[in-house]
């Protein structure tokens, strides 16, 4: 540590590369610690729970353009076709798909139109007793639906008065007690909560609130609509593949599409967000990697410049472990204040992204972590050019002045 | 002189390779960050229609009660109620104007040739294809009595005639969409590029419309919309009829005013229309607002370029910061180690400025070689940009412009970079280094 005074003495006296360095690693800390904040707050988006055995369940889409094909017939039958299946376990009509970033979401009060009273907005299905099978949700309170509770029609002259809700949306709309039992309205409409199922997310994950989800016994037979299919493990590829010829078997007049995985559904509608988080990586990977370079470049730099006052020292007697440690120690000493500044302008850098941007605060965790993980790089950077620096013959001392 | 500075430059280049080769990969990792960022930012943001953006608007209308607010910044919808779209149609008051909504079908030939596919389609007034530059390449758009009589007629774009027809020419042929017949009028080039900013609420980077027909084939045949709806008024609305008079909003309109003058000539019949459904009950508050945004203003309200792509030009900035700092400190190192040469250059006559500007050069000739390198790695990024996002595919390109800005760039900043250097290297003192040798 006897070093140290003559250290800072040399340095200030070549400051230029001493203060390159500084700058570099400080926007690097600021880049650094922010990229990778944004990265695991989209990677708690991108992985979170979805309650489904995603890579079980596919969906597919049907458009009936010919009027005079009777929809609530044709689409029981495709329902019976399609569990008729070899490999299928169950499957639903449904309106929309779940992931899928389409649906329909509605308030639901607890107390009718036009009074005003708590209202919770929730994703709805309108499905069958099927639905609970197809999508593996687990009942915890309550019941499934009843065969004859299912309203069959392709219009909403009859609707249907019972519901399954999630534990999620139930506890939001009775924090202190079960809401098994309880009635709900939709508009001015009646509805009796029959049974609460674990977590599912609805269609938006990046709803506020991506599990409130309430399912209604109502399989509406409209021209477009939709199913969902559960297979055994292993053989949904096969089922998706031969679906589509099947069912157009049975009444070609029709368009079936999006026949898809649950979890290529999720994908898709994930992409544009793994796509930045893609991008942020890269972009920390690259910066890391040219700031150790450019520590590398500057060590050498310094070094070269500095040939004969290490030639000197090793004449004096100084031992190829000090020559190392020295240039260590200055890197050290270096890149320490760069970090120092480069968290105060992370934090900066990290305000201003918040008040801009709609991004959550910046931990300083972050902040931290990246500031020892580049230490450790600036120094394994330096290492080299300082173990060149110990080979400098002591003869050097006695060439020239 | 400059080419014996760029000769100086290529042998002094070939003399430390390592060291030029470790700054031109530096700058051109800083530009192929940045011109990925940048160009999908560019393309994002840029005019779809120059010649016209300043002419078209998009309309909306405050329609709520008092009270009632909407989830825009200036509260209000994005779209129009059918019976206002519908009246401001016959009233036809702008230069030109098209309502307009999202639809679609399963289009077919009605025979087995082809199985149906299902695909978007716009119904819209003919007004659409002038206004919004369509180029014909068969045919044109049907006439007026087509459109106010509601008859089955279709312009359906290259790709999908060709799909359909083949090579021919298909003007008078027929076309299934579900189960209504219509008649080919005209064949369209595909109307944009990579922004879809005639309909910014259905995803700006879809797409466009490959089938379009008569917006008042919409309340003929009961067409259901593939966009969104929304109400704000409790009302009973189970029917087609009863969705047509309700207070839901679900139709864009876009008007074209060439002037100032027909712009507030425009302004005045908006607000003569409000006023007069006012008395009839409807726009009940007490300043009811209109809005008419044109092209560019429109893609800036409907925050077409994203947050994220945003934030993402800004980081890939600070990283060409820390490229440039890096290379900073290499063109330190590489010309302080050549003091000695340019001492004897001094010495045999070679001004300050002389010196200064022959390594600017070399400077700048490293920002040549790294920007073109850095187009070939931004080229490569963006490649991966459109395989992991496939929505992005037509944006994820460099155009013209920032092909030729990347060396631009680099050089500018590799100038900037080099200019300490640089001066460092021509305040060197010849009888310094004279001596030593």
């Amino acid at each position: 540590m006897l070093e140290l005074k003559p250290m800072i003495n040399a340095l200030l006296r070549s400051k230029i590369g001493a203060v390159l360095l500084l700058i570099q690693v400080a926007i690097t800390l600021a880049i650094v610690s922010n990229a990778a904040f944004m990265i695991s707050d989209r990677l708690t988006y991108l992985n979170q729970e979805t309650g489904y055995d995603e890579e079980a369940i596919f969906s597919l889409s049907v458009s009936t353009f010919d009027p005079s094909i009777n929809l609530v017939q044709q689409y029981a039958q495709d329902e019976r076709d399609l569990r008729a299946i070899d490999g299928v376990i169950d499957a639903a009509m449904t309106n929309w798909m779940p992931l899928s970033g389409s649906g329909s979401s509605s308030s639901m009060h607890l107390v009718p139109n036009p009074e005003i009273g708590t209202g919770v907005r929730a994703a709805y299905f309108t499905t069958n007793e099927h639905m609970l099978n197809t999508l593996g949700a687990k009942l915890i309170e309550g019941r499934n639906f009843y065969p004859e509770e299912v309203v069959h029609a392709d219009n909403y002259g009859k609707l249907p008065n019972t519901t399954i809700v999630t534990k999620d949306f139930a506890e939001e709309l009775y924090p202190d007690g079960s809401a098994l039992g309880k009635v709900l309205y939709q508009g001015e409409d009646a509805v009796e909560i029959i049974g609460i199922i674990d977590t599912i997310k609805g269609p938006w994950l990046n709803d506020s609130r991506p599990a409130n989800v309430v399912i209604f016994p109502f399989n509406l037979s409209q021209p477009r609509t939709g199913f969902l299919v559960r297979t055994e493990p292993g053989k949904r590829a096969e089922v998706m593949a031969k679906v589509e010829e099947l069912l157009l078997k049975s009444e070609s007049r029709r368009v079936f599409y999006g026949i898809e995985g649950l979890d290529e559904s999720k994908a898709s509608y994930l992409a544009r967000d793994t796509l930045v988080m893609r991008m942020l990586v890269v972009l920390i990977v690259v910066l890391v990697l040219v700031t150790a370079l450019g520590i590398f470049g500057l060590t050498l730099f310094n070094i070269s410049k500095r040939t004969k006052q290490i030639g000197t020292r090793r004449a004096l007697g100084a031992r190829k472990s000090a020559i190392v440690r020295y240039f260590l120690i200055e890197n050290f000493l270096v890149a320490g204040l760069g970090l120092v500044i480069g968290a105060a302008l992370a934090v900066l850098l990290g305000q201003q992204l918040m008040k801009v941007f709609s991004l959550p605060s910046l931990s300083f965790t972050f902040v931290l972590a990246s500031a020892v993980f580049m230490l450790i790089m600036s120094l394994v950077a330096a290492w080299g050019p300082a173990l060149r620096a110990a080979k400098v013959a002591p003869s050097i001392a006695t060439r020239s002045i | 002189m400059l080419w014996y500075y760029v000769d100086l430059s290529w042998r002094s280049f070939k003399r430390t390779p390592l060291v030029s080769i470790l700054m031109v990969i530096a700058i051109a990792i800083g530009i192929g960050i940045t011109m990925t960022t940048l160009s999908v930012y560019h393309m994002m943001s840029a005019d779809p229609i120059p010649s016209k953006s300043e002419q078209l608007f998009a309309l909306q209308l405050q329609t709520m009660d008092e009270g009632e607010g909407w989830f825009t910044k200036d509260d209000i919808p994005y779209q129009l109620t059918f019976k206002d779209a519908q009246r401001l149609m016959t009233d036809a008051k702008g230069d030109a104007q098209a309502a307009m909504v999202r639809t679609g079908f399963a289009v077919h030939l009605g025979d087995e040739s082809n199985a149906p596919k299902l695909m978007d389609a716009r119904a819209t007034g003919r007004d659409f294809f002038s206004m919004f530059n369509a180029e014909f390449i068969h045919g044109g758009p049907w006439s007026q009595s087509d459109e106010d009589n509601a008859v089955n007629k279709v312009v359906l774009e290259r790709s999908l005639s060709e799909e359909l027809f083949g090579e021919t020419n298909p003007v008078g042929k027929t076309v299934f969409l579900d189960k209504f017949l219509f008649e080919v009028v005209g064949v369209i080039e595909p109307i944009t590029e990579h922004t879809k900013y005639y309909d910014l609420n259905n995803g700006a980077f879809r797409r466009a419309e490959r089938v379009f027909y008569p917006f008042s084939l919409v309340k003929e045949l009961e067409i259901g919309t593939w966009g969104n709806s929304n109400g704000w008024k409790r009302e009973m609305v189970t029917t087609f009829k009863q969705r047509l008079d309700s207070e839901i909003v679900w139709i864009q309109y876009w008007v074209q005013l060439d002037s100032p003058e027909s712009k507030a000539n425009y302004e005045q019949y908006l607000k003569g229309y409000i006023q007069e459904q006012q008395k009839i009950g409807r726009f009940a508050r007490k300043e009811p607002k209109y809005s008419l945004r044109d092209v560019n203003q429109w893609m800036e309200y409907n925050e077409v370029v994203s947050e994220d792509n945003k934030i993402l030009v800004l980081l890939s900035f600070m990283f060409l910061a820390v490229c440039l700092a890096n290379i900073l400190g290499l063109l330190l190192a590489k010309f302080m180690r050549r003091a000695p040469e340019v001492g004897v250059r001094r010495a045999l006559g070679a001004s300050k400025t002389q010196v200064f500007v022959q390594h600017l050069v070399e400077v700048g000739l490293l920002g040549l070689f790294g920007g073109l390198l850095g187009i070939l790695l931004a080229q490569l990024c963006l490649w991966g940009v459109r395989e992991s996002y496939s929505y992005y595919s037509a944006l994820a390109k460099m155009d013209f412009l920032m092909l030729a800005s990347a060396p631009i760039i680099a050089i500018v900043a590799c100038i900037l970079a080099g200019l300490l250097p640089a001066w460092q290297v021509c305040r060197t003192n010849p009888a310094y280094y004279l001596k030593t040798q």
